[in-house]
């Protein structure tokens, strides 16, 4: 038995994560591929499985099918057997809450009898879509040890990114004495993480107190800190939110640079290797002669023909003579025909480059897009899930592909200028 | 309505075979690693799968734990359920046998109890130490439409090389098959072409009858005793032509040369379109990472697992999950199984290293192409730290953990270090 007993956690998972556009199309933001043969939920969920902790309610929301799949009966974390488990709690249409989920708090709440249920002194709270490592079990020690009602897990970003964060002052004890949530103007550089780790009795007396409290960045915290006792939990290390297409890229470059912190299999990340589309095992990544590999992950299954460097390759993924991929992620089992170029850019699954074509093409990297702005402004195109891009097309920067896309050309041309849409 | 498996599998996997010599130390030949991720016993095992077997046992009794462990539940060949399963059946001790299994007939005969509990209407005998791919399904029907008492699988073979297995005269060699004229084992001089695949189906019956026979010869194999036995005695055999590729593993350099196979932009063997699936626990397949390639790694013509990591220069090789090639390194027309690490300057050629094994930096382990001719193959046993500098020539083999190396850092062509 861990001295630290055994937690309940409750896993955040129904966020849309809209700004990962396209990626996010149709499946929920946890659920998006992640470093080759990962998804972005395969990292909490192997903290919690590395902590040591075995029963875990996962709350889903928004387009739930593909990462309901993907977790499964919950053995790949080693959540099944008599006492452990892994459940899926969908939003319920309860006598008066019709609504869904209002925030974080909001959403613990709507499954308050899941907590009643599975009896634990601490509960801990998670996002499933960040991508770090990190000991639930010292957390928990450190929770027990503090006497804390609340515990944050909480780091240090540069300041300019505090704006997208929760932002707490501490005292020499790391007992958090101001809170503001999302500072335009930041008074500190001190980022909550969005784990918690609340006293059960505690939150179910505080979740009871206010319905009108609907977001524990937002309601809860604040007040809490005035009234009760709340610690932070300084965590240091690799930690992303890749909540936004910039982060998502550069968060997978991190993997292909020893040294940049980010480590998935020294972590442990484990995935489920049954899950997907194919039946059968993928054989071992095929590189024939002449092909040139440099910088990059290219996962089981893949065939390389041609060149690849730079750039993170899922299961499956042809690359074919004479083609080039730099600096791009590429999802299962798309085709990159031959002498076609992909020069910064991220295609989901089963995309197909046609003979030829030249997905970011030039060098005007600015040009942001024109329907997305904020989505896709450094250069980086977005090819949606199974899109076909035609022979000898030609796609500039910032460029977005919808899903299925299967035209023989762009609107009557084979170009597809910077920031353009199709 | 299709309530119970009318076909039950017996897997022949037992055999350690010397010739394979330090690959089989701790596991049975047909649980030796293959085609970068695999056991040898995939391919049978996923055959049956294909084929739609879906009652399976194994007959293993040299060295089983590596095999139980591979085979596991059984769910990664779809074969758990109601009516399904993989039952691996051990030799033991009982009022009637006090032996261990004397031979693969033998094997089978000690377990017909088992046969007799799942009365299925067809029996299929295979080994697990080939590379092919077949569906038994096809060999099945034509077995049923000869009625036949055997059926057994042949594939063609030069002449120059028949005398090293089971040879048949067969009646009808198109489309599938037919009544088998003739079979001798291991002939001297062979006059035909068609080697036994060591792949019966028998009448169940028929089966209980020739086996409980055999019991009072002093040999007990399938190949040696009891198909001249039926040919004598007129029971109904005939053989079952195969045209696909077939690969061997007896030997070090036959493992070498069917692992090459793999190679090349139209390998002889697909591991892909044939469907090979294995038990991704066993060794930890399925939490490796995607193979990772340094700034300075080149791969070329060559297989790499998830859990790679490439910082040197892989040529025409065949590398597990887990293998480390550090910045310097070189590997040619090699195999290295799971979580080798090959250090600076080190070079490999035409090397098996079994896992877990280390080779330090400048070690030079067979003879480089640019030297010549290209030697016989050097296998280096599992869990071995190969000194820093040393030279191991062509032809060596070295045993599992090998407690001391020679003082010398020079080890001849043909050398065995035990």
């Amino acid at each position: 038995m861990r001295d630290t007993g055994d937690a309940l956690v409750l896993l955040l998972a129904g966020g849309i994560g809209s700004r990962l556009n396209l990626l996010v199309g149709h499946r929920a933001k946890p659920a998006v591929p992640f470093g080759g043969l990962y998804r972005i939920i395969d990292f909490s969920l192997s903290n919690v499985m590395n902590s040591g902790l075995t029963r875990v309610g996962v709350l889903t929301q928004y387009k739930p099918l593909s990462l309901m799949a993907h977790i499964g009966s919950g053995e790949a974390w080693d959540f099944t057997g008599r006492t452990r488990g892994v459940k899926i709690l969908p939003p319920r249409t309860g006598e008066k809450d019709s609504d869904w989920y209002k925030g974080t708090a909001d959403a613990i709440r709507q499954n308050i009898d899941f907590v009643e249920n599975n009896p634990a002194d601490q509960v801990v709270i998670l996002s499933g879509d960040h991508i770090y490592r990190m000991d639930l079990d010292a957390m928990l020690a450190y929770h027990q040890h503090k006497k804390a009602d609340i515990t944050i897990g909480m780091m240090v970003v540069p300041k300019r990114d505090i704006h997208q964060f929760g932002a707490g002052i501490v005292d020499g004890d790391n007992r958090l004495v101001d809170w503001e949530e999302k500072p335009a103007i930041p008074k500190t550089n001190l980022a909550s993480m969005g784990i918690y780790i609340f006293d059960t009795r505690y939150l179910l007396r505080t979740l009871a107190q206010n319905r009108e409290e609907v977001d524990f960045g937002m309601d809860i915290i604040p007040r809490a800190i005035t009234q009760d006792r709340v610690f932070a939990y300084p965590f240091y290390g690799y930690w992303r939110d890749v909540g936004t297409i910039q982060a998502y890229w550069e968060a997978n470059m991190d993997i292909l640079r020893p040294g940049s912190g980010i480590a998935p299999e020294e972590w442990e990340i484990r995935s489920n290797p049954e899950y997907g589309s194919r039946p059968m095992d993928r054989q071992a990544a095929r590189f024939l002669s002449g092909c040139e590999v440099r910088s990059s992950m290219i996962s089981a299954g893949c065939v390389i023909e041609g060149t690849v460097t730079d750039s993170v390759l899922s299961p499956g993924v042809w690359v074919r003579k004479g083609a080039r991929v730099h600096n791009s992620v590429i999802f299962h089992d798309s085709v990159i025909e031959e002498n076609a170029v992909v020069d910064l850019a991220i295609c989901d699954k089963r995309v197909r480059v046609g003979e030829g074509a030249v997905l970011g093409h030039g060098d005007r990297l600015q040009v942001a897009n024109r329907l997305f702005p904020k989505h896709l402004y450094t250069g980086i195109s977005l090819i949606g899930k199974e899109a076909s891009i035609p022979a000898h097309a030609r796609i500039g920067r910032n460029c977005r592909v919808n899903l299925g896309f299967a035209g023989e050309d762009f609107n009557g041309s084979l170009e597809l200028d910077d920031g353009e849409s199709v | 309505m299709k309530s119970r498996p009318s076909t039950l599998a017996m897997v022949l996997a037992g055999g350690r075979v010397d010739e394979l010599g330090v690959l089989t130390h701790y596991r049975p030949k047909s649980a030796v690693p293959f085609g970068g991720f695999a056991r040898v016993i995939d391919f049978a095992l996923s055959n049956l799968l294909h084929s739609g077997i879906e009652r399976v046992a194994i007959l293993s009794q040299y060295r089983s734990y590596s095999l139980i462990n591979h085979i596991g539940t059984g769910a990664s060949w779809d074969m758990v359920g109601r009516n399904r399963g993989i039952s691996i059946l051990p030799p033991f001790k009982g009022y009637s046998s006090p032996y261990w299994y004397r031979g693969s007939a033998d094997a089978v005969y000690q377990n017909l109890d088992f046969i007799r509990h799942l009365s299925p209407s067809v029996l299929l005998i295979l080994s697990g130490d080939h590379i092919y791919h077949m569906d038994y399904s096809q060999m099945i029907r034509c077995h049923h439409q000869w009625d036949a008492d055997l059926t057994a699988a042949f594939v063609e073979v030069p002449l120059a090389s028949a005398s090293r297995f089971g040879v048949a005269e067969i009646a009808d060699e198109e489309p599938h098959g037919g009544r088998l004229l003739g079979y001798e084992e291991k002939p001297e001089n062979p006059r035909h072409t068609w080697a036994s695949l060591t792949l019966f189906c028998f009448k169940p019956a028929v089966l209980m009858e020739v086996l409980t026979k055999n019991q009072d010869a002093a040999s007990y194999e399938f190949g040696r005793d009891i198909i001249p036995m039926m040919m004598q005695q007129n029971y109904k055999v005939y053989g079952y032509t195969f045209r696909g590729y077939w690969g061997y593993t007896k030997t070090i350099d036959e493992y070498w040369q069917t692992s090459m196979d793999l190679l090349g932009p139209e390998p002889k063997i697909d591991m892909e379109a044939w469907g090979i699936r294995t038990n991704l626990h066993h060794r930890d397949i399925a939490n490796r990472q995607p193979v990772r390639i340094g700034p300075q790694g080149t791969l070329s013509n060559s297989l790499a697992y998830d859990g790679c990591v490439i910082e040197g220069t892989v040529r025409n090789s065949i590398l597990f999950p887990g293998v480390h090639v550090h910045s310097g390194a070189e590997i040619n027309d090699s195999i290295l199984f799971f979580d080798n690490i090959v250090h600076e300057g080190a070079c490999l050629n035409r090397v098996v290293s079994d896992v877990d094994t280390v080779f330090s930096r400048e070690a030079v382990v067979g003879t480089p192409a640019e030297n010549g001719a290209a030697g016989s193959v050097t296998v280096i046993g599992s869990g071995n730290v190969v000194p820093e500098g040393i030279r191991i020539g062509s032809g060596c083999s070295v045993a599992p953990s090998l407690a001391v190396w020679p003082d010398e850092k020079n080890v001849q062509d043909g050398e065995v270090l035990q």
